[in-house]
């Protein structure tokens, strides 16, 4: 039986731009995943001609600090006992967590032209979520 | 999807019920607590979740944004 050769991006080189640019943004496409590691997996194997898009993790990360540290400042200020405050935050902590879990994978292998958008709906849930926690402490504090 | 910054939240009311009996839970009574916090840093902290709200909600319609294109 003989072996039909397999389609490999790198084989040819019918490149639309020049090669030293196909370089450069192979670069910054490498620093971009990276990047996301720890949320989001984008694996690109012998292909060319792939775009991705994905959620802004990073930002959504930080939002998702900032919005922590108010609700810890919040309750630091009214309650004058930390142990208590730690307490109360352990059990925010557990309402907000458990929608923490999604991991995404994806793998594009000897393809062209390939168009990657992935959008993470659990950290834009759990922003909201966490928000409305914190606008609810305010209201019970009486503070809004 | 531009209506996603319309949906309705999460159960509102659900989430101050939880918040009021993680409270209770702990020991705090919001009537006794609640004058801890001086009116100027009340004015801080509303300010302060004013613009932590509007975040959220920029970041949602970025994502409905992305997802319509």
């Amino acid at each position: 039986m003989s072996k039909v050769k397999e389609w490999r991006a790198l084989d040819h080189c019918d490149d639309k731009r020049n090669r030293s640019q196909a370089i450069v943004e192979q670069d910054a496409n490498q620093k971009n995943i990276t990047k996301q590691q720890s949320e989001e997996w984008i694996i690109i194997k012998d292909s060319e001609y792939v775009e991705v898009e994905t959620t802004d993790t990073q930002a959504a990360a930080s939002l998702q600090i900032g919005i922590e540290a108010a609700l810890a400042v919040v309750l630091r200020l009214a309650i004058a006992d930390g142990g208590k405050v730690e307490d109360i935050l352990q059990d925010f902590n557990q309402i907000t967590r458990t929608r923490q879990s999604n991991r995404q994978k994806t793998i594009v292998e000897k393809s062209k032209d390939v168009n990657i958008t992935t959008i993470d709906t659990d950290i834009a849930i759990n922003l909201q979520l966490l928000i409305q926690l914190l606008i609810a402490v305010i209201v019970s504090l009486e503070i809004l | 999807m531009s209506e996603s910054s319309k949906q309705p939240p999460l159960n509102e009311k659900l989430v101050e019920v939880m918040v009021q009996t993680i409270l209770r839970k702990n020991g705090v009574k919001p009537d006794e607590v609640k004058n801890n916090i001086p009116e100027e840093q009340k004015k801080m902290i509303r300010e302060m979740v004013e613009d932590l709200k509007k975040q959220v909600a920029d970041f949602q319609q970025n994502q409905a944004k992305d997802k319509s294109d």
